[in-house]
């Protein structure tokens, strides 16, 4: 932390305020924990679910037990296709960057799971509720590793 | 069903400070201070030493820079010695925190208790900072990657709505224009304008449809309500016999999954939490007709197409006809529930852990019938707040009602 200045102004009242610049930095050591599976699979070019090795429920984003019967799940992998539910044109870029501005984020419920990814989607078209989409790997040194893959709307131009 | 004061928590004081874009005379601990002693003012109070505890609403560290702000404010109020909470949760932290102190109120472990909350949400930070903060309100995993604004989980909301309903960009921009014309009235307000459809649908693009003036506000402010029980009341607040009493007849929270691919198709456009902590709430309150019975509604218009969502969700009006609703200001001054008369988070502004607050003060002053000019709804017996984290993540209905 560091003060960058001492601002003295003038309030509503006529009497004098300070106003102090005050610049501070945060830096993590972020541990995904047990999505760690999930970011192993980004390393060969497959998404990554969790399935209840119980009654079989399966979730996405990835969970530590099923929250049906408190098993604890296991690892497989998902086709990496699905559909869209919704999607809109981003006009600002993400925190991490690694995306150019506009873009196309959308809502895909994806295939063999229960569950789904909000996710971008490749090209500038806004497609309709219920159209297909596969999972491509785009990146090799992303801005953040969610971005190594995109997705990309069946039938369009590669 | 005619409220009662028989063993209610009521609203024995409020105040609230002017929510604005940047309080360069102001600390966070200050507005709480101003809102607090206007609150306990207002119950005719000279002393806070007969209060029985406090409960502090801020949402975020990163824009307050202050940890263990309760503990803060509690003593910057005047509790010191008294128990304190703190809550948070997110959009609904006002909301949240009024919830908390009527369940004190109704164990019998408080007969009085403070609720005060505050934050610097506006200028105090930069622009980048700001979104940089408000990125991690999504889910930090497997969200905030990906999400370039806020608007962008609300853009995908509303265009399934669009898609299923009909709703159209200009019934949403109807909303933006109503409630930023409401906050012209209303001088505590950040920023009232007088804007038309058009000036909405050409604001800069933010996440398709959404467009800036779509978006609400980041404001600094504070507000503050003292719950009480009848009997604490009337030991204690000599402005108690001067005006109706103003009581809490219902409260409900609920829960939906945080991330919004997670959650089932059919409910994509729709805020189950909200529908739920509604019902429960109604229930409670013995409302079986909401658009009949409710006379004024300060409702979490985030977005502006959230508002329109929320008027089904809220059961204001059946499901799918919320854009129809909104075209013809069915929830306009003179409408059948007047949504956001205080200009709602558009147009007052939006200060997180006092937004829930500060949406009971304008509901407590209309039930009272103490708003001064056109704002005031006639007559207006019952009121509810309806506050939301994230995307809808926990929602939290409060419901007022006039005594006799």
């Amino acid at each position: 932390m560091r003060i960058t200045g001492t601002e003295r102004d003038t309030g509503p009242d006529g009497r004098a305020v300070y106003l102090l610049g005050v610049e501070m930095a945060q830096r993590y050591r972020h541990a995904v924990g047990s999505s760690s599976p999930f970011y192993e699979g980004l390393q060969r070019g497959v998404l990554r679910a969790t399935r209840c090795t119980g009654c079989g429920a399966s979730w996405f984003p990835p969970r530590r037990f099923c929250e049906e019967d408190l098993t604890e799940t296991d690892w497989y992998d998902l086709p990496g296709t699905g559909r869209v539910v919704a999607a809109t044109l981003v006009h600002s870029p993400p925190p991490f960057g690694g995306i150019d501005p506009p873009y196309v984020l959308s809502s895909i419920r994806l295939d063999g799971v229960r569950g789904g990814i909000t996710h971008r989607l490749i090209g500038d078209e806004t497609p309709e509720h219920g159209t297909a989409v596969t999972v491509k790997f785009i990146d090799e040194a992303p801005a953040h590793p969610l971005l190594a893959f995109a997705f990309a709307i069946e039938g369009a131009a590669p | 069903m005619t409220p009662s004061a028989d063993n209610a928590a009521l609203v024995a004081g409020v105040g609230m400070t002017p929510f604005v874009g940047f309080r360069r005379d102001a600390s966070v601990r200050d507005m709480v201070a101003d809102a607090a002693r206007a609150a306990l003012l207002d119950a005719g109070l000279s002393s806070p030493s007969q209060i029985d505890m406090g409960v502090a609403a801020y949402e975020s560290d990163h824009f307050n820079r202050q940890m263990s702000l309760g503990q803060v404010l509690s003593d910057t109020v005047g509790l010191t010695g008294k128990p304190v909470v703190r809550v948070e949760g997110g959009g609904a932290t006002g909301g949240l925190a009024i919830r908390t102190a009527l369940m004190a109120l109704r164990s019998g472990e408080a007969r009085s208790v403070l609720v005060f909350g505050g934050e610097t949400n506006g200028r105090s930070v930069d622009r980048a900072t700001a979104i940089e903060i408000l990125s991690m309100s999504a889910d930090f995993e497997w969200e905030t990657p990906l999400f370039g604004t806020f608007a962008a989980p609300y853009a995908l909301m509303i265009t399934e709505h669009m898609r299923r309903y009909g709703t159209t960009p200009e019934q949403f921009a109807e909303i933006a224009v109503k409630n930023r014309r409401m906050a012209l009235d209303n001088p505590l307000a950040h920023r009232g304008m007088a804007i038309t459809v058009e000036d909405v649908r050409s604001s800069a693009p933010l996440s398709d449809p959404y467009r800036l003036l779509d978006a609400s506000l980041l404001s600094d402010g504070a507000a503050a309500v003292l719950l009480a029980t009848e009997d604490w009341a009337q030991q204690h607040s000599p402005t108690f016999t001067e005006r109706p009493p103003v009581t809490i007849l219902a409260s409900a929270s609920a829960t939906d999954r945080p991330r919004l691919s997670d959650r089932p198709d059919e409910m994509f456009p729709h805020f189950a939490a909200k529908r739920e902590a509604a019902a429960q709430a109604y229930r409670e309150a013995g409302i079986d007709n909401p658009a009949d019975q409710i006379d004024v509604a300060e409702v979490y218009d985030s977005f502006s197409g959230a508002e329109l969502q929320a008027y089904e969700d809220l059961g204001l009006c059946p499901v799918g006809e919320a854009g129809q609703a909104a075209s013809e200001g069915r929830f306009d001054q003179g409408g059948q529930v007047v949504v956001n008369p205080s200009g709602g988070l558009m147009g007052r502004g939006s200060a997180v852990g006092a937004t829930g607050i500060a949406q009971a003060v304008e509901v407590v002053s209309q039930l009272r019938g103490e708003v001064a000019g056109p704002r005031q709804v006639p007559d207006a017996r019952i009121g509810i707040t309806d506050t939301h984290a994230g995307v809808g993540s926990l929602s939290v209905v409060n419901v007022f009602g006039r005594v006799g």
